[in-house]
């Protein structure tokens, strides 16, 4: 045979040799076998202390929040999760053996807590933060599947999931994977207490809270390098937890724990939008466990410098001065902050029950983005289905777009003396009705 | 002291008042329309609810100088064309929805801006959105039903198909 046609074919043997190892990394990448059924699991198989173990650790874990989206049904799951991929639908995981978790062995629970794949072989979005859940310690993972395997058996199958092309194929999630899923465990410090730790360890592992307060990269992954800068969820704005937190006034540890337990703390704002759902969990979880988060968090708040804001000294928010730029905008904006706002929100309510907090010290008007304060305003602030809480209405009927953009455009200079938003007038635009 | 222009149940309006006076009080001593009740003054019972360009609105939470001129309405009008005031009335009055009926006239007005944007409900939709009105009676089956049947009757109404 001649030399350049061997070579050819030479070529052709490299290319296709190429390709076979290619397509068996991506299958690599992107196969995982099925595990076997079991038979439902009886529940009388587990300890109770367990049980209960299990139970404080899902409160920590904040499962509910996704999961129960119908508090008549818990843990059956149809909470729409709308992402940048499209819209997935939270999944039942209550032992029902064909909508639910019920033939899934704890290697199966296992496998979709620490790898993010479920029973059938099928990679689960990272909606399912798996990337946290993938720290825990095994016997927290055996605790929490004796407590999802004793509750109720519902039946409810999951939603179909709108994803946009080409997300809906899910072997997809596996790149992903080789990205993101760090399956190390939780870095404890050894300079730092043993609350600390346990606090870094329920954080990071369990309640998750890098998945909104830390931005994402363009393929949905956590921008670790940028952890606790400030996220979002839900088209809320996530406050930055470290250095850059745009609270005025500074985060005491007492203040985060009280916080992070009743969603109110004094001179900071009321927990609204997704983190009522935190707070609705952590209310129920160990007081222990959320004081460690809270002595956690603090650490990094702490780092805040101190800055001087009008939080300081709160009273009646001004009229806007005659030289300012922008003063038809900003006289609309102060004559509905005194039409609407002012009732409640103004000076002359002391800081007793069903007192507003003065506006000088709420987070949403230092905000980098105007996003959770169109919210609040819109939708107001209520608690959850059967809860108390802290009550604002929503003025989404009351108030037209020109309105809102001018009470958050004076709340903004006036309130918070800030620079003013940039992407105001869109968010108003795009701020979805409640 | 100020002049505005109020556009209510299809009507002109001129009152004089602060500018900082709820559209509720404005409703009830000025223009002598007492359908809309004084409840909480809170925005949080609803017993006020009027609607404001067909949206159901708080009214003792509204200032009247925010208004403008957006079309406002009040149990009064006898509804609109598509959802009239008779119907719902029939309905509340055959589920016997109404205990101390405070809560009814705002009810109503929740209950006229639905089904004027919605035109068959579904059970779910009508919960979620009756809900941030209160009954002390305790009737909120009754009236969920009364607006499920108000609902059931518009949709069988010849002149609702002709739509």
């Amino acid at each position: 045979m001649r030399g350049p046609a061997r070579r050819r074919r030479y070529k052709w043997w490299l290319a296709g040799a190429v390709l076979l190892v290619l397509a068996v990394a991506a299958w690599a990448i992107m196969w995982r076998p099925a595990l076997p059924e079991q038979t439902p699991a009886a529940p009388t198989r587990f300890d109770s202390a367990q049980v209960t173990r299990g139970a404080n650790l899902a409160r920590l874990g904040m499962c509910a929040a996704c999961h129960t989206a119908d508090l008549a049904k818990p843990f059956a799951g149809g909470l729409a999760l709308e992402t940048p991929f499209g819209t997935v639908y939270s999944t039942n995981i209550t032992p029902d053996t064909s909508t639910g978790i019920g033939a899934w062995s704890e290697e199966a629970f296992t496998r979709a807590m620490r790898k993010g794949v479920a029973r059938d072989g099928s990679l689960l979005y990272p909606a399912f933060p798996y990337n946290h859940y993938t720290k825990l310690a095994q016997d927290d993972i055996a605790a929490l599947y004796a407590f999802f395997m004793t509750r109720p058996a519902l039946d409810a199958p999951a939603r179909e999931n709108r994803m946009t092309f080409p997300f809906g194929f899910r072997p997809l999630v596996g790149f992903w994977n080789l990205l993101y899923l760090d399956e190390s465990p939780v870095r404890q410090d050894a300079r730092q207490s043993a609350e600390w730790n346990r606090g870094a360890y329920v954080a990071d592992a369990l309640a998750h809270c890098t998945a909104c307060h830390t931005p994402r990269t363009v393929l949905g992954g956590p921008d670790i390098r940028r952890q606790f800068d400030g996220g979002e969820a839900e088209d809320w704005y996530a406050p930055a937890l470290n250095a850059k937190s745009p609270s005025p006034l500074p985060w005491t540890h007492a203040h985060l724990n009280d916080y992070l337990r009743t969603g109110i703390a004094p001179g900071h704002a009321v927990a609204a939008g997704p983190m009522q759902d935190v707070v609705m969990s952590l209310a129920q979880a160990d007081p222990n466990d959320v004081r460690a988060l809270a002595t956690y968090i603090h650490g990094y708040l702490a780092q805040a410098p101190a800055r001087a804001t009008p939080a300081t000294k709160p009273g009646s928010l001004p009229a806007p001065a005659d030289n300012d730029a922008d003063l038809a905008r900003m006289r609309l904006g102060h004559e509905t902050y005194v039409m609407a706002c002012a009732r409640c929100h103004d000076a002359g309510r002391t800081p007793t029950s069903g007192a507003a907090l003065p506006l000088q010290q709420a987070v949403a008007l230092y905000d980098p983005d105007p996003r959770s304060l169109i919210h609040i305003v819109r939708e107001g602030i209520m608690p959850p289905d059967g809860e108390p809480g802290r009550w604002m209405p929503g003025y989404a009927t009351m108030m037209n777009d020109d309105q809102l953009t001018a009470l958050a455009a004076y709340l903004r200079r006036y309130g918070a003396n800030a620079e003013p938003w940039e992407d105001l007038e869109d968010s108003v635009k795009k701020a979805k009705a409640p | 002291m100020t002049r505005y222009q109020l556009q209510v149940n299809g009507k002109p309006h001129e009152v004089d008042v602060d500018a900082d006076t709820p559209l509720l009080y404005v409703l009830r001593n000025d223009l002598k329309l007492n359908g809309a009740k004084f409840g909480c003054g809170l925005g949080q019972c609803g017993s006020c609810t009027v609607t404001v360009d067909r949206q159901p609105v708080m009214s003792c939470l509204l200032p009247v100088s925010m208004v403008g001129g957006r079309a406002v309405r009040t149990v009064e009008s006898g509804g609109t064309r598509w959802v009239p005031g008779a119907v719902l009335r029939q309905a509340f009055t055959e589920e016997q929805a109404a205990q101390c009926g405070y809560c009814i006239a705002g009810m109503i007005m929740r209950a006229t801006a639905l089904l004027d944007h919605v035109r068959e409900p579904t059970d779910a939709q009508i919960r979620a959105w009756m809900q941030p009105n209160l009954c002390r009676c305790g009737t909120h089956m009754r009236i969920l039903r009364a607006v499920r049947r108000a609902a059931d009757a518009l949709t069988a109404a010849p002149a609702r198909k002709k739509r």
